[in-house]
């Protein structure tokens, strides 16, 4: 059995990081569920929690950002996994029927930036974002949204 | 006629689901959040968080202003705990900036968090105890916090909304009549915590209506993200002042308080002790306040341009681990995201799963427990399943026993 940060590095594709001291393991979207599937079967699920779901537009470069902050238990150490999706499409697979935790960053960041977690059957418009708003397709957080 | 089919399983269909709404306006609600309780006769079957009705946009509107007014937006994220919020949103430009407040700032900061964690905790067993309706408690509690409420008017000029963090330091000092007067009034107010933490320990109604009601496991509490007290009432050890152990709390002592029991009860008690121990880390502060030079800084001197880059705040605030990311271009004098994540975030959106298997009477008391607060419902909705039609009743009505 590999240690957690051994894992995350196993996946990364790029290591950097956020102040302060937070390691960022950038890795692809189609290892995201597969990191977190290793690291419940490997360590359980309380070795960690999903703190928050972050998600950047960074309409420069086409992509949206996403980062999932996670924290390792019981030394409480907080880890960045970090991928990229096409802003045009943004999919990724959802986390959600294995880490029940994330339901709510999911539905968030699904509401104000317009990523589908690909299996989620919560997501919803209206999550957050007022229904005049959400009716009109526009995503609050998006640069170009207009807000 | 003889059947011949065997009953392999006996699958039990509540004939009629009673579908009682609590919020998302409520006079005892905290927040505007909607509960969907689906009840089969008096046992909650199912509940759905709804929320939306008090979306501000506020990462929106940070994005919208500078990173100086952002301080002051941030404060009003929340009232209850407004210096946490202001205190990890400053923390994290600090990490961009590469500055440290002195020591004085330091201890100043911990000890506004600290008075807000008294009262916050105050406040929500207050409203515990007029939930179990003990309204006599609520009242004597809410008194008592009056004293914190005014120990945190002298420290930082206002009861409520403090605005006191500022990058590298705090906005006012204190000299030693506001010393002497905080310290007086936290000593009064000792013994007072003691005694309601005594009550919520013996007093039998708290006893029936709290134990073993909400219980959490210990992995539900990871799984689900739960944090803060709630994570803690389970037995899972998590405190950002612990393990960050940001501003003064490397040097500061003070004990984590965890139990296991896991429900309502321990949630409170988390609580209690967490009062406490914050009283007397208060007390360490005013005796040990360090002296190491003006701890407001010259604020015409600092930085308008934050440098690029990104960082993450995390704070222990009253209800959990609160969390702040910053991202800044190192363009302009406004930040290009701000995420904010509050605990309640987590604990009451991600909690649904906990009120499965109580009483309709009990999601009162388990919500209380994670700390909103919902007392009870206005009216109901009849959902009738075989005459597939529904119908309202009023609280006269229910009480009459008409379901």
């Amino acid at each position: 059995m590999s240690s957690k940060r051994d894992l995350f590095s196993k996946y990364a594709v790029k290591v950097d990081l956020v102040k302060p001291k937070r390691t960022v393991f950038i890795i692809r979207p189609e290892n995201v569920r597969p990191l977190f599937k290793d690291l419940i079967e490997q360590h359980g699920y309380e070795s960690f929690y999903i703190s928050t779901i972050v998600g950047t537009d960074l309409p420069g470069e086409g992509k949206i950002r996403l980062d999932y902050y996670v924290v390792l238990l019981p030394e409480e150490e907080t880890i960045v996994v970090r991928t990229y999706l096409d802003r045009n499409n943004p999919v990724i697979d959802t986390l959600v029927d294995i880490v029940p935790g994330v339901f709510n960053g999911e539905c968030e960041t699904h509401d104000l930036l317009g990523i589908f977690f690909r299996g989620n059957p919560y997501l919803k418009r209206g999550f957050f974002v007022s229904l005049d708003i959400a009716e009109k397709g526009i995503y609050p957080l998006r640069k170009d949204s207009g807000v | 006629m003889v059947c011949n089919m065997t009953v392999t399983k006996v699958v039990e269909i509540p004939l009629v689901t009673t579908e009682v709404p609590i919020g998302p306006q409520h006079p005892a609600l905290h927040e505007p959040l909607l509960l969907k309780v689906y009840a089969d006769g008096e046992e909650v079957v199912k509940v759905e968080v709804n929320t939306g009705y008090n979306h501000r946009g506020v990462e929106k509107l940070c994005e919208k202003n500078t990173f100086y007014r952002d301080i002051f937006i941030a404060g009003r994220v929340c009232g209850i705990c407004n210096t946490v919020h202001a205190n990890c949103y400053v923390r994290a430009l600090e990490y961009l900036l590469d500055i440290k407040p002195n020591n004085r700032a330091r201890y100043l900061r911990v000890l506004a968090m600290e008075l807000e964690r008294i009262h916050s905790h105050m406040i929500i067993n207050a409203i515990m105890a007029e939930i179990v309706g003990f309204e006599t408690l609520f009242m004597q509690i809410m008194l008592d916090r009056e004293r914190v409420m005014k120990a945190k008017e002298i420290l930082t000029g206002n009861r409520v909304l403090g605005d006191y963090m500022m990058i590298g330091g705090v906005r006012r000092d204190i000299d030693e009549v506001k010393r002497a007067r905080i310290r007086d009034l936290l000593v009064k107010l000792k013994p007072r915590i003691e005694f309601y933490k005594k009550v919520f320990e013996e007093d039998e109604t708290i006893i029936k209506r709290l134990v073993e009601v909400g219980l959490l496991k210990p992995v539900d509490v990871t799984s689900h993200s739960l944090v803060g007290p709630v994570a803690r009432g389970s037995g899972v050890r998590i405190d950002s002042r612990a393990s960050d152990k940001y501003d003064a709390y490397d040097e500061i002592p003070f004990n984590v308080i965890t139990r296991t029991e896991g429900d309502s009860w321990a949630r409170m008690m988390v609580r209690w002790d967490e009062t406490l121990e914050a009283l007397n880390m208060c007390l360490y502060i005013l005796e040990k306040l360090p002296a190491d030079g003006n701890p407001v800084p010259d604020e015409k001197r600092l930085p308008r341009v934050i440098p690029q880059g990104e960082s993450y705040a995390r704070v222990e605030a009253q209800r959990g681990e609160l969390t702040y990311y910053v991202m800044s271009d190192g363009k302009s004098t406004y930040p290009y995201r701000v995420k904010i994540r509050t605990p309640s975030f987590n604990n009451i959106i991600n909690s649904a799963f906990m009120y499965v298997g109580l009483s309709l009477a009990d999601v009162p008391v388990a919500l209380t427990s994670l700390d909103p607060c919902i007392s009870c419902m206005e009216r109901v909705i009849v959902i009738d399943l075989e005459k597939n039609t529904k119908y309202k009743l009023t609280l006269k009505e229910l009480a009459g026993g008409r379901v």
